[in-house]
């Protein structure tokens, strides 16, 4: 899968007509993205101890595109968390359907989550919490330790491997869980707000951190935040949600092209995306 | 002086001065060697109680009702905590009736032991039992549910089975509470031990407080009582070195 992404990346050139974003540009040369997950008027409503219903997602339709970076953005109680949990299988849907290209996952292998906190085991170091999702699918130890010993430097931990959880910093953590989130090459990688809970200097560095990791693995990323910033320079595609009840109120192809660095943010496209989806999210 | 001789000079003056104090008023006052004997007697039965050989059955005896009360109690409690940590429907059934249990002064129970169970050994473990039951149980119960529900969520997507997330994250992420509620039980394991054996049989170091109180072997009792008292502190710390070991990450 990362093949074709990659190929994409590569035929999409920053200093050419970048007007049009990669879905825009696919479809001009006449191929489609690949859809990884499509779904299809996906619905969630949650009923209160008083019987109520409170509709937390209205039915939402979006195609989820192979190697892309796909970001959901929006106030509070948009629904974009829950969207994310019901890709991830964590909640249950009340209507609508998930058509996943190559069947659902039912593999543990088949999806990556990146939560808001690090969420790692504190009894185990940052080698083991790394390799803590091959150990559970049976991988070999050596190789198992190999894989995330290479997770580990791609994230920038490679001296830390001994440490435990407690002695690192909070970027740290979350870099370790990012690394733990991608060390089994899991077909679609969901990351609920990861850097939320960090200072604004981390965070970018983190952001910086994130594209380069993507770039090398290929993975398919969405990304839940509520930073257009943020948003706006990571992603390929950005999905604006509005609360009340939650649903995707516009889907933009970012005309960034696929690589990002701090340039990008000088740039008055950038400026336009970001006053664009301000204004959306009023 | 640095601190650390300072603290160190606290360390052993404090007892000295204390132990002093206790020697001067029972010589001024000439209290009578059965209501307050002076230090020097209680420290030679000590030492007479383990160069004459007399304490190592009692020892022995109430050593062994610990260490069998508390295994037997904490693998109870760690069962039944284990069981309604997992399953909260059983704890709605069963609580109210746990909590009555436990609200009753075991000490008030004791004779009932004996009634139930003979005055030999069965009855002083069942009480011991009793008192260690309970904390382990819900220390373990506590630690069950104090896993974060992220990591809940981390295990439904690495589609962990329910042995493996057991194992691998429920247990180890309970031990905190377990071993909280095992440092408990082990100085409730050493009182219900002592406790048991006041009140029945002929041997145990509580047998042998109730021997030198009625007998009026006041120097014999205070050893006794610093006997039974670094006992508990014994078991507390090797429990503590235990968790320790086990807890390192923390």
């Amino acid at each position: 899968m990362s093949f074709d992404g990659k190929v994409l990346f590569c035929e999409h050139r920053p200093n050419n007509e970048t007007k049009l974003g990669k879905v825009e540009k696919l479809k001009q040369a006449g191929t489609h993205p690949q859809v990884l997950v499509r779904a299809d008027a996906v619905t969630k409503i949650y009923r209160s101890r008083m019987g109520e219903s409170v509709e937390a997602l209205a039915p939402t339709t979006l195609d989820i595109h192979e190697g892309e970076f796909l970001s959901l953005i929006g106030p509070s109680g948009c629904g974009k968390s829950t969207f994310l949990r019901i890709l991830a299988g964590l909640e249950t849907l009340s209507g609508g359907k998930l058509e996943w290209r190559d069947g659902a996952p039912t593999k543990g292998s088949d999806v990556g989550f990146v939560f808001q906190e690090p969420v790692l085991l504190p009894w185990l170091s940052i080698l083991d919490n790394v390799r803590f999702p091959l150990d559970v699918f049976r991988t070999p130890k050596n190789e198992g330790n190999e894989r995330a010993r290479a997770m580990l430097a791609l994230v920038g931990l490679g001296a830390f491997e001994k440490a435990l959880p407690k002695e690192l910093s909070g970027g740290m953590r979350q870099r370790a869980a990012i690394a733990r989130a991608l060390v089994y090459r899991p077909r679609i990688v969901l990351m609920d707000e990861p850097f939320g809970a960090l200072d604004l200097l981390t965070r970018d560095r983190m952001n910086d951190e994130l594209l380069r990791i993507k770039n090398e693995t290929g993975s398919t990323i969405v990304f839940v935040t509520h930073s257009i910033e943020e948003a706006a320079y990571l992603s390929d595609r950005v999905a604006v949600m509005s609360a009340r009840p939650g649903r995707i109120s516009a889907l933009h192809d970012l005309d960034l092209g696929p690589e990002r660095s701090e340039a990008i943010k000088d740039d008055p496209r950038f400026y336009q995306w970001l006053s664009t989806l301000r204004k959306e999210l009023r | 002086m640095s601190e650390t001789t300072l603290r160190r000079l606290f360390a052993v003056a404090t007892p000295l001065l204390l132990i002093g104090a206790w020697w001067a008023y029972v010589t001024i006052f000439n209290v009578p060697r059965f209501v307050l004997p002076p230090p020097d007697a209680v420290f030679s039965e000590l030492v007479r109680l383990f160069t004459s050989g007399t304490i190592w059955p009692h020892l022995a005896h109430t050593v062994g009702v610990i260490v069998a009360g508390f295994a037997i109690g904490s693998a109870a409690g760690f069962a039944l905590g284990f069981a309604l940590g997992k399953w909260p429907r059983i704890e709605r059934i069963v609580g109210p009736y746990l909590f009555f249990f436990q609200t009753a002064p075991k000490i008030a129970l004791a004779p009932l032991f004996i009634l139930w169970f003979g005055l030999g050994l069965t009855s002083k473990i069942v009480l011991t039992v009793s008192l260690v039951f309970f904390p382990v149980m819900v220390g373990t119960i506590l630690g069950l549910r104090s896993v974060p529900a992220n990591l809940h969520s981390l295990c439904a997507i690495l589609k962990l089975s329910q042995r493996e997330k057991l194992v691998r994250v429920e247990l180890p992420a309970a031990v905190p509470e377990i071993f909280a509620g095992l440092k408990v039980a082990a100085v409730q394991a050493t009182i219900g031990a002592i406790l048991a054996e006041w009140l029945s049989g002929g041997t145990g170091l509580g047998y042998l407080m109730v021997f030198a109180g009625t007998t009026y072997k006041t120097p014999l009792l205070f050893a006794m009582v610093l006997v039974t008292s670094l006992l508990g502190i014994a078991v507390y710390q090797a429990l503590a070195l235990t968790e320790k070991w086990l807890l390192s990450w923390r």
